[in-house]
């Protein structure tokens, strides 16, 4: 067991060494600079400025000081968007409320995903299994700003009496707010899960030992519940994983369609607006984050099926 | 491991068939007498052989929704790649006087009934400015005085507040004349100049789906959008395929120390979290690429240039990372067939590895690579649209679905089917691939083939 954390924890370290290597590599290839707007500085001034912030010096010992300074915590500081503000804070301010819509679209797609999965299983070939497929099939076909786009247009139309929630974030307004963007962005992982839990549902009733609990006289609920759910729902956490990595990446898109001011939406503005700092900062975060979810996903997924030998698990 | 239960399954009973066994005995002369050639031939047809794509196929056919799914994946082939032929606009151009077309159009003596009854309606609540003044100025003038400039200001201002508290109690509603009118709406949209060109006798073609601020076409925008998208799904899924392929065979091929080293590279690549670095990616090579169109020279600038900066960063964004999904279902099926005699017979007679991949593996999983490469498509297409409605995607002018839904969303409320037609094509498509690849999975699939 510990030796497979250690494995998976360094595996870990060294990917998300690499997607900060890449990233910074990336930033300094692209021409332009931050210091660029409409007025432009003067060769002086540009100097100076690149001086100050360490960039005149050549991209690998830049990079050198970025990792050392990466290893002590500090982030660096904005240099355009929010002007010399620490990179962290800024992340501290923002994470939490992308975290909290991405928590809450996880939930709903995966609690009203599975049922709905297990539902299409047990009804398979009948009326309600189709419909299910069909919607579900349009619903991983539908990229999140088609669905944010129908729900502004929903709910923020002509129609006063449609009207309910509020399309534009505002944390103070209550629970009200949440609801379209946590449903944009749950959507696609709902349907996705309900997909995935249907064919394991197949699978794991189609197994002996499910005809050996109805031999026995069990009841059709417990059957349902106990016996096969149980063994479908491993291979649906091992898409847990990747699903919190969509569904924060998908609030990029969300985030800006419902202005939340969060994680994602300011990492697309900073690299709009090439603030160096702030895309390398909230990459690596955004990364480590997603890679060690998804490291702790596979664990847990282990720990949940002990047919799966551990030490052998990654051979 | 389900699979191999199921073949140990015993039959239905375990009773032997007597009925059956006493019908085998009871034969009679005439059943020795030898075959005819006719019931030869049918025995021979009976049986006649079918191909692993035949076979498929068959199976593909009976798939109504994978079938319909082609249909449309076909249609929308045409729509993107010969449409834009038979309709004489330009995504670009823009159509003066052709503004903000809804997909809709009233005909011209409508529009004229409209116009006389919305005049007719104001002009009797309220009369104009200049109307007052002139009003004023005559009963002066009757009166044998003469109206100050301050006076005449006086008047305006209170004209001004007349017809602003008219318009606000009695606003004119456009949409409830018609009704009242029974003037109705008629499909395609065509400009006022346009209509008046056709009532001429011109041929005028219409703007089937409207038009946006700046006058262009959204049918032709649309059409490019969709080829846009196309070629980026399909491009990505061969590119995808060939690293995919590639690899997978080789690491699966190899085994030991090589496949091991392999196989980390895999799991590092495939814990990085896609989109995000897409995302970085595209965006850092899409300046990179277009300043070496314009410094850079030789047959790869050309190469550049033709397939524009924005295409080849994406097309490298999606190739650097999504092939591990298909060099890891290559590699489970070569450990698979590379323990199967015809490999071990074609190493004793000398065949180098490459030769073994290419020949034999490789024509052996096809089925794998074609299903993997066909679900590839609308996920790349998915990718471009992310990127493209996040701006960092393909960029004007060329038009991309992504990007005109988000152009659209300024006006949404009033112009709601530019949101709608984009992002509608957009979903088809990715439907129909998604579909087609689903029947084409249960088609090739040899787990299901019993």
């Amino acid at each position: 067991m510990g030796k497979y954390v250690a494995k998976r924890l360094g595996m870990a370290l060294v990917t998300i060494f690499l997607v900060t290597c890449l990233t910074f590599l990336l930033m300094n290839a692209v021409p332009g600079s931050p210091w660029l707007s409409e007025k432009a500085p003067s060769e002086a001034t540009l100097a100076a400025l690149n001086a100050k912030y360490g960039m005149d010096k050549p991209v690998h010992i830049q990079l050198l000081k970025y990792l050392q300074n990466l290893l002590k915590g500090d982030f660096g500081v904005s240099l355009k968007m929010q002007k010399n503000r620490a990179v962290l804070s800024i992340i501290g301010e923002m994470f939490p409320v992308s975290a909290k819509v991405g928590a809450i679209a996880l939930c709903w797609a995966v609690l009203v995903g599975v049922p709905l999965g297990c539902l299409a299983a047990f009804k398979r070939g009948k009326l309600t299994d189709s419909i299910l497929r069909v919607v579900c099939t349009l619903g991983i076909s539908m990229p999140s700003f088609v669905v944010a786009s129908i729900l502004l247009v929903a709910f923020a139309g002509g129609i006063a009496s449609m009207k309910i929630f509020p399309t534009i974030f505002d944390a103070s307004a209550g629970w009200r707010t949440y609801v379209l963007p946590c449903f944009a962005l749950g959507f696609y992982p709902m349907c996705y899960t309900a997909r995935q839990t249907r064919s394991a549902m197949l699978d794991s009733l189609n197994q002996e030992f499910i005809k050996t609990a109805r031999a026995k006289g069990l009841k059709n609920s417990k059957i349902i519940f106990k016996h096969a759910l149980r063994n479908a729902l491993i291979p649906v956490i091992t898409y847990l994983g990747p699903q919190v990595a969509f569904t924060l990446c998908g609030g990029f898109v969300v985030e800006s369609v419902f202005s939340i001011p969060g994680l994602g939406r300011y990492f697309v503005q900073s690299i709009q607006n090439r603030d160096y700092p702030v895309i390398m900062g909230t990459t690596v975060f955004l990364a480590s984050f997603i890679i060690l979810m998804n490291m702790v996903v596979d664990i847990l997924y282990k720990i949940a099926d002990p047919r799966i030998n551990l030490t052998k698990g990654g051979e | 491991m389900a699979n191999e239960k199921k073949m140990k399954r015993c039959p239905v009973t375990l009773q032997p068939d007597i009925e059956n066994i006493l019908d085998w005995s009871s034969l009679e002369a005439g059943d020795f007498e030898r075959a005819s050639q006719s019931e030869k031939e049918d025995f021979i047809q009976d049986r006649q052989s079918v191909s692993y794509w035949k076979d498929a196929w068959r199976r593909l056919k009976m798939n109504t929704v994978a079938m319909v799914a082609l249909g449309v994946i076909i249609f929308l082939v045409l729509f993107a790649f010969a449409g834009p032929y038979l309709v004489p606009y330009g995504y670009e151009e823009f159509n003066r006087g052709a503004e903000n077309l809804h997909p809709f159009h009233y005909a011209l003596e409508d529009q004229k009934r409209l116009e006389a009854e919305i005049a007719a309606r104001t002009q009797t609540e309220t009369m104009s400015v200049d109307d007052i003044i002139a009003q004023a100025q005559a009963e002066a003038e009757a009166k044998g005085e003469k109206l100050s400039s301050v006076d005449i200001a006086k008047l305006r201002a209170q004209a001004k507040v007349n017809t602003q508290s008219a318009s606000q109690e009695e606003a004119v509603d456009p949409d409830e004349i018609l009704k009242e009118l029974g003037i109705k709406k008629k499909l395609f949209g065509y400009s006022t100049a346009e209509l008046e060109r056709k009532a001429a006798g011109e041929k005028v073609f219409p703007h089937i789906f409207g038009t946006d601020m700046y006058g262009r076409d959204i049918l032709v925008r649309v059409m490019y959008g969709a080829r846009v998208s196309m070629s980026v799904g399909i491009c990505a899924a061969i590119l995808v395929l060939c690293i995919g392929a590639t690899y997978g065979a080789i690491s699966g091929y190899c085994g030991g120390r090589v496949d091991a080293v392999m196989q980390r590279i895999v799991e590092v690549i495939y814990s990085v979290p896609e989109m995000l670095v897409v995302l970085l990616i595209a965006t850092a090579l899409k300046p990179i690429l277009t300043e070496y169109v314009n410094t850079g020279s030789g047959p790869l600038k050309s190469f550049v240039a033709v397939l524009g900066p924005n295409l080849i960063s994406m097309f490298i964004a999606f190739g650097v990372l999504y092939w591990v999904t298909m060099s890891r279902i290559i590699r489970g099926q070569v450990l698979q067939l590379k323990q199967q005699e015809y490999v071990t017979a074609a190493r004793a007679l000398g065949a180098s590895g490459g030769r073994i991949i290419r020949r034999h593996l490789i024509p052996n999983c096809i089925g794998q690579i074609v299903v993997t490469t066909c679900l590839q498509i609308p996920s790349a297409i998915f990718l471009e649209s992310f990127l493209s409605y996040l701006g960092v995607g393909v960029s004007a002018p060329l038009p991309s679905l992504g990007s005109m839904a988000t152009d659209a969303l300024s006006g949404m409320y009033t112009y709601t089917y530019r949101l709608v037609i984009p992002s509608m094509v957009l979903s088809i498509m990715i439907l129909a691939f998604n579909l087609f690849g689903d029947g084409l999975r249960d088609a090739l699939d040899p787990k299901l083939k019993k």
